[in-house]
């Protein structure tokens, strides 16, 4: 692919986030419709306008808990429903990086003509109780060439990769509590942010007990009920409607394919094929690192940031925990790199991708507040481990603009 | 829970032997086997179980202090080391460390299979770091 030939041509124009929290008051259903309308009203529509619905609705759990629409996940065609339309484009997005995957079906379903005005969102639900704890005593199927020896859930799943790029590039753990008072910092300025007026500290990060070590609890973001939604729209149609649009350059997925046990993420599978989906995404959009004023990089698990940081070309791989640790990415200080500047995962609660492609949208539309910031031109968002999820890059300007 | 792939598979280690299956197409290894080989993708690939020699390398580690699983409580924490066998590069599993949390662990380190026999003529391949190593 040289270069995507929609570049530029599908925009952001509305959005809504829910109020994110342990547990919501309603069901995700409830909050999914009350987001969506409130999205499809931000952007200047009705419900009618909207004649394309698109999601990644997984429930990333390891749990025994059931999967029931409405309640621990939304689908595109539940909410369509219950808001009463009948849409010409209904899509999941079956893949990892559900929110990237679902924005690129809807670039694709407008950019094709497939639908004119699409709502993407993404419903995140937390399950009283513990969220993977598995009750199972026979491990059957994939389970039973790794669950008999105690490996499970995706806590042990990073685990490993993130002990091999400690062990291979000599970096310390405590440098991760960066990371984690970064996402905190910045995330507690967000107000729908679970994390709301709670910035963290380096002694809360390095008092944690550890899970999984080199994993303690909060190098995972905590799990909550929480949806947000957005409306987009072909760049021309986007001229006529309330917000400045955010315009899609592209975006860049991929997949490995080396055969391993169920979750083994070596660090090296990790690195290559998130190499390559990198690869794609500056292809795609014509773009180079140094061109991004806002890299999102996700942070669902704390060492996705050094990842993400590596494959984008940020810095030289193995190099990301020193970034870090020389203050690199704080987005207070000029000259580093904001990627944390919408909070994350770990700074607003697991909404999975949604902070990192909120927090592209509001600096580029201006629509930021108090938080908004002065250089934000071009952003990119990313979503899940490098080598299973993707990125989206984002423009404040219509293409040819520059 | 043994399926009619995996039998062999669990037959062995309850006789403390570790096998893998080789693709009778392509002669690779593959753990575990699949319907596809994932070397040269014959959906035929007709995998026959053979002895390894149960010998590797930690590539990596993770000390487990919390398990979501259960049964695992009593023996926690408790060590998972990623090996990779000898026979193949990227010939990749996972078990327990027999050596215990305070065993001294680094990448490369080499290992060699151990069983943990759970009763009911169950045994779970694991690894035991290599005297000397």
């Amino acid at each position: 692919m040289a270069g995507f030939r929609a570049r530029g041509g599908v925009a952001i124009v509305g959005y809504a986030q829910s109020p994110i929290q342990r547990h919501a008051p309603v069901t995700l259903g409830t909050l999914a419709v009350d987001t969506a309308r409130r999205a499809i009203g931000d952007a200047g529509l009705a419900v009618a306008d909207v004649d394309g619905f698109v999601t990644g609705a997984l429930f990333p759990t390891a749990g025994a808990h059931a999967v029931e629409d409405g309640i621990s996940i939304v689908s595109s065609n539940w909410l369509a429903d219950r808001l009463g339309t009948n849409p010409r484009y209904a899509a999941g997005f079956q893949g990892f990086g559900q929110v990237p995957g679902a924005v690129a079906l809807a670039v694709n379903a407008i950019a094709s003509g497939a639908a004119d005005y699409v709502l993407v969102h993404r419903a995140l639900h937390n399950p009283v109780g513990s969220y993977h704890a598995n009750p199972m005593r026979r491990a059957a199927g994939a389970q039973q060439w790794t669950a008999p020896q105690g490996y499970f859930g995706p806590l042990a799943m990073i685990a490993l990769p993130y002990n091999e790029y400690l062990q291979r590039y000599g970096a310390r753990r405590d440098t991760m509590a960066k990371v984690v008072v970064e996402a905190r910092k910045n995330g507690a300025q967000v107000p729908w942010s679970y994390w709301h007026g709670k910035p963290f500290t380096v002694d809360q990060y390095l008092a944690a007990p550890m899970i999984d070590d080199p994993i303690c609890r909060y190098d995972c973001d905590i799990p909550v009920d929480g949806v947000a939604a957005f409306v987009f729209t072909s760049a021309e149609r986007a001229r006529d409607l309330p917000h400045r649009p955010v315009y899609v350059l592209g975006y860049g997925f991929g997949s490995p394919t080396t055969h391993r046990l169920p979750l083994h993420w070596p660090l090296d599978d990790i690195m290559s094929t998130g190499t390559e989906t990198a690869r794609r995404l500056w292809e795609a959009t014509g773009l180079r690192p140094g061109d991004v004023d806002l890299p999102q990089v996700y942070d669902g698990f704390s060492p996705f940031v050094y990842f993400w940081l590596e494959v984008l070309g940020f810095c030289p791989v193995g190099e990301a925990h020193r970034l870090v640790d020389e203050g690199g990415i704080d987005s207070d200080r000029p000259g580093a790199l904001p990627v944390l500047s919408g909070g994350g995962a770990l700074g607003n609660g697991r909404m999975h991708g949604v902070p990192q492609m909120l927090e592209c949208y509001l600096q580029l539309s201006r629509r930021a507040g108090e938080r908004q910031r002065e250089r934000a031109t071009i952003g990119v968002a990313c979503h899940s481990s490098p080598h299973f999820g993707g990125a989206v890059a984002y423009s404040a300007e219509p293409p040819g603009a520059a | 829970v043994p399926d009619e792939r995996s039998a062999p598979y669990w037959e062995a280690a309850a006789r403390h032997v570790l096998v893998v299956a080789r693709c009778a197409r392509c002669g690779n290894l593959a753990h575990p086997p699949a319907d596809v080989c994932p070397h040269c993708r014959s959906t035929e690939p007709g995998f026959a179980w053979e002895p390894v020699s149960g010998r590797g390398t930690v590539r990596s580690w993770t000390v487990m202090h919390q398990s979501s699983l259960p049964g695992f409580d009593a023996d926690l924490p408790f060590v998972l080391v990623d090996v990779e066998l000898v026979e193949q590069p990227e010939l990749r599993l996972i078990g327990r460390l027999v050596d215990g949390a305070g065993a001294p662990l680094r990448a490369g380190a080499p290992v060699t299979v151990a069983f943990e026999d759970l009763g009911d003529g169950v045994s779970v391949p694991a690894f035991a770091l290599e005297a000397g190593a």
